[in-house]
């Protein structure tokens, strides 16, 4: 073993393709990942079938307790100013930030590394201009953007009362809009690792024996690329849970299918915090900090696990 | 603090230690002895939970005006030995066992902060790979000033003068003084990196590899940098490197390392005419020289034990042509013949010493 | 520093202004119901030729490229952005104006407050990792940068307004307070900024330090670190000389990058505190669906993160000299 090596800095082999038990045991080796892989857990058991825990999501109608109320036996995290109980919401409420950002991940990912593995694998004129594109989309306040999409899009697709994946149409336009405007960082991530597989062996190979390029970047780029979109997506997936929250938070969420950060927009905008509702905006609040919390840890340690330009750098 | 009374003490004492050189030594220093002597040196990683055995046991002495090339394939302990001797071991390392002795100071019982006092003064090195040993951000005047300013507390006019001169020394023009490292060659850089190292007037300079990203002509170019340095400055040398030519050519003894122990040390005149232990042979055999065809280059099978789980025996014996059950077993004791010293089971002590040679592997080895 | 790399980024800077202008022109098109029915919107009864007058007054009877673009390029760069909805009346220019200070203050407090906090304790963490400072400030550093903006300022104004009621709760000001003079109404204000400017810096600080630990930790495992520390160099002058230096580059480029996300994080400070500046403006926008506002907005925030992503270049190429040349 070389001093690099032994001081864990060297690249050691792991591939995701290569086992998944294998890579799931290193993960849940370190703190960090066995802290975030428990809370997601919960987290997603809870949110596959929320009425098994907390019956179904109440509305207004279906409501029965008073306004307001402080944590009690009756309702262990209290009620809102409907009176609904706070611990009903928040579970349902985890079903639906977690749908929608598994959702927007996906599509955010799958811009992400379209746009990565061409510009790297085509290079020339394309990859300059998609750069271009991907630098604007990194640099601006894209939330500001998605600000004035979402309304747009909304109206554009009129207010149809259908369902995608179980989730109303005002939040897939929300999904839409989040993977529109973050998949730069993806796609800069996807490129430089295309951009060196492309100089290796094997593609060469693949060129020689009359491979097409689509060919090439299903078969031979994608594969070689697979760990760094597991990390990155683990990542994504958290910044997708905060943007949702903050769309939500500014109005922009569905009252009908509340995720957390429509609730936290509703405890505010009913005054919660000025009227020392705390048990209104914690339970959500506290959803939200472990949700994101555990994606970052487990992104972070996947990424040191997976993406071979950061192996060992803590 | 204490380094620092101690050390103008030393200075105004009548009794002040000073090497062959002339050189002032700290006041603890016993100039009768000899300047370095490596005993049972044992330096330990712990990596996800296990202990990486990466130097276990190797015992030397160096000489003043001596140079020693330090051999072996990579990941066979050579740079985690040279670490050892300043104790710059990244933190998951840790010297378990044994004493580094500089002028009978033993350098492993020191404090932390005592042993900077030895860091750059006493003892200095030349990394490997110039490039990044050299901070990008900084110009390389001040790069090199910088011990002489922060070490010997010389004012910021005479540290840039005597680095200047230092350039000079090395064969860089002054006023290249204010390039940062970047828009060097890195022959340069390396030249550079010596004249930092030559900085404080050091008793030992170690070279880690100091010639293995440079082009032919320029590793000539730097050899001989090195082996004028010594001779005019009277410095002695530590020679980290894979490259068995480089040894050939500026050392005077050869210390051959395999899986963290010493296979075989000796003049090099000796190891090279008639190598002892088959890992010295394989090595010779596997480097090219310029008699020899490219074709008979011999390459030694298989790769280093997993240092975490080493071979009970001889560390060499899974990869040895000659094994023996014994070798599997028992850890060959270091035996000496005709001043070479030699770890392995085919020259026990008390037998004649008489090499045996491998068989060379593909058509025929090219040793010389 | 040399001619290349200041050209390149200032062309950099200004294509993504472009693409900024090209994206607002687009949006503007693509908004439901023909755009002259959203610029009549509030107005009861429209008749055709109140439409027509509207089209041929903002030009949408002609072509939309090249002539409707060249227009509107032409009024924005004027400064030109038409007209509020909310502020009847009113040019988004003086709207955006009016309320352009309070964001600035707050948010470039926050910024300097976030950096100056962030950096510190990231070079001091990752210099002691492993430690227990290290273990714990990781920890506040990762939870901080977990949570919403909007969430701590919750927080923040149950506990130290409405609970302990140290501060206003919302607004820059105290509503119609006469004050005796300058004086008492700068306290007013201090009292006011306060929670907001503590919710903006700690949630960038823990962002900040993650950034700059990972950094200095990188940095630690350098070769030129360790030819510091042969040389026996005190750790401080290590830190302070080759460390440091080292480690800021990458982080300053990421701060700058990382500006355009945190400007979500400062709109829902804001709304939750009622502070007077671009994000409740954009916010009020939103709810009214006041679109020449929402772009008003976007452009003015876009070209601010673009200039300074530009500033921060250009101090990365006055601290690397690498990229000099």
């Amino acid at each position: 073993m070389t001093v690099a090596q032994l001081q864990g800095t060297a690249p050691r082999g792991v591939h995701v393709g290569s086992g998944v038990w294998d890579l799931l045991k290193r993960l849940l080796r370190r703190p960090e990942g066995l802290i975030g892989s428990v809370i997601l857990t919960v987290f997603i058991v809870l949110s596959l079938a929320p009425q098994l825990f907390v019956g179904p999501l109440q509305t207004a109608v279906t409501a029965t307790a008073g306004r307001l109320e402080p944590p009690s036996g009756a309702h262990y995290f209290g009620t809102d100013e409907l009176g609904r109980d706070m611990l009903n919401l928040t579970v349902h409420g985890a079903r639906i930030s977690l749908v929608i950002g598994l959702l927007a991940t996906l599509i955010t990912v799958a811009i992400g590394v379209v746009v990565g593995i061409v510009a790297g694998f085509v290079g020339g004129w394309l990859d300059a201009v998609l750069m271009r594109i991907t630098d604007f989309f990194l640099v601006i306040p894209t939330f500001v953007l998605a600000l004035i999409l979402t309304p747009i899009i909304r109206e554009l697709v009129g207010s149809a009362a259908t369902e995608v994946f179980g989730i109303r149409m005002t939040l897939i336009v929300i999904v839409v809009v989040i993977g529109i405007t973050s998949w730069s960082s993806t796609a800069r991530i996807i490129r430089s690792q295309t951009l060196s597989l492309r100089e290796r062996a094997f593609v060469d190979r693949a060129r020689v024996i009359g491979a097409g390029s689509g060919h090439i970047m299903r078969r031979h780029i994608l594969p070689n690329v697979i760990n760094l979109i597991v990390a990155n997506a683990v990542l994504t997936f958290a910044g997708a849970v905060l943007t949702e929250t903050t769309l939500s938070f500014v109005g922009l969420g569905d009252p009908f299918q509340p995720s957390w950060g429509q609730l936290l927009e509703a405890a505010r905008s009913s005054g919660a915090p000025g009227l020392g509702a705390w048990w209104y905006f914690v339970p959500p609040g506290a959803g939200i900090v472990l949700v994101v919390l555990a994606f970052t840890l487990v992104g972070s340690a996947l990424d040191d696990l997976l993406n071979p330009k950061r192996r060992g750098r803590r | 603090m204490t380094t620092a009374r101690s050390m103008s003490a030393a200075r105004s004492a009548a009794t002040v230690p000073v090497d062959s050189r002339g050189r002032t030594l700290p006041r603890q220093a016993d100039p009768g002895q000899p300047l370095l002597v490596v005993e049972n040196l044992r330096t330990y990683f712990s990596l996800d939970g296990d202990t990486v055995r990466a130097v276990d046991g190797v015992s030397f002495t160096l000489n003043q005006g001596e140079a020693l090339g330090i051999a072996g394939e990579s990941g066979c302990g050579k740079t985690t030995t040279a670490l050892s001797l300043v104790r710059l071991l990244p933190s998951n390392a840790k010297i378990v066992e044994g004493a580094i002795r500089y002028f009978g100071i033993d350098l492993v019982q020191k404090s932390d902060t005592a042993i900077r006092r030895y860091r750059w003064r006493e003892i200095s090195i030349v990394f490997q790979g110039a490039m990044n040993a050299l901070n990008p951000v900084h110009r390389l005047r001040d790069q090199i000033a910088e011990p002489l300013r922060e070490r010997l507390n010389l004012k910021a006019g005479a540290a840039r003068t005597k680095a200047g001169e230092l350039l000079e020394l090395v064969g860089i023009p002054k006023k290249r003084g204010g390039a940062y490292p970047h828009e060097l060659s890195g022959g340069m850089r390396q030249r550079a990196m010596i004249a930092m190292a030559l900085a404080c007037d050091p008793a030992i300079v170690i070279g880690d590899e100091p010639t293995t990203a440079l082009d032919v002509m320029v590793q000539a170019q730097i050899l001989e940098l090195l082996e004028r340095l010594r001779r005019d400055l009277g410095l002695s040398l530590v020679l980290i490197t894979h490259d068995l030519s480089v040894i050939a050519e500026t050392c005077d003894r050869i210390l051959v390392m395999y899986a963290g122990r010493v296979a075989e040390e000796g003049l090099v005149g000796e190891v090279f005419r008639a190598p002892r232990h088959p890992y010295t042979q394989k090595l010779l055999a596997a480097f090219p020289n310029i008699q020899a065809d490219r074709r008979t280059l011999d390459v030694i099978s298989g790769s280093p034990p997993d240092l975490r789980h080493p071979p009970p025996g001889c560390r060499f014996a899974p990869r040895c042509p000659f094994a023996m059950e014994v070798c599997t077993e028992v850890v060959p004791p270091e035996v000496t013949f005709d001043g070479v010293r030699v770890a392995c089971h085919l020259y026990p002590p008390g037998s004649d010493g008489v090499p045996v040679t491998v068989p060379p592997a593909p058509i025929e080895a090219g040793p010389r | 520093m040399r001619g290349g790399y200041l050209t390149r980024r200032l062309a950099s800077a200004f294509i993504t202004i472009a693409l900024i202008t090209i994206v607002n022109f687009v949006l503007f098109r693509a908004m439901p119901g023909s755009p002259e029915r959203v610029i009549l919107r509030g107005t009861p009864n429209v008749t055709q030729a109140q439409l027509q007058a509207a089209r041929v007054r903002w030009g949408l009877d002609k072509p939309v490229f090249p002539d409707q673009f060249v227009a509107y390029l032409g009024s924005t760069v004027r400064g030109d952005l038409g007209y509020s909805f909310i502020a009847r009346g009113r040019t988004v220019t003086d709207v955006l104006a009016q309320r352009i200070w309070p964001t600035v203050i707050l948010f470039g407090l926050g910024e300097l407050v976030a950096i100056l906090l962030g950096l510190a304790l990231g070079a001091y963490t990752g210099w002691r990792r492993g430690g227990p400072i290290d273990h714990v400030g990781n920890s506040v550093s990762l939870i901080l940068y977990s949570t919403p903006y909007f969430l701590l300022g919750m927080a923040f104004l149950l506990i130290f307004a409405t609970t302990l009621r140290w501060f206003p709760t919302f607004g820059m000001l105290t509503a119609g307070m006469q004050y005796p003079d300058p004086w008492a109404r700068f306290l007013d204000f201090i009292a006011h900024l306060a929670l907001p400017l503590a919710t903006v810096s700690l949630g960038l600080v823990g962002q900040y330090a993650i950034v700059m630990r990972s950094s200095i930790v990188e940095t630690l495992s350098e070769d030129y670190v360790t030819t510091a520390r042969a040389m026996g160099l005190r750790e401080g002058r290590i830190l302070g000389r080759h460390a440091l230096p080292n480690a800021l580059l990458p982080t300053v480029s990421l701060i700058a990058i990382n500006l355009g996300y945190v400007v979500a994080g400062a709109i829902t400070v804001e709304v939750v505190f009622n502070w007077p500046g671009l994000g409740t403006l954009a916010v009020e926008a939103l709810t009214a669906r006041d679109y020449p506002v929402l772009q008003g907005v976007f452009l003015l925030l876009g070209v601010s993160v673009v200039l300074a992503n530009l500033a921060a270049d250009l101090i990365y190429g006055a601290l690397d000299p690498r990229v000099r040349t």
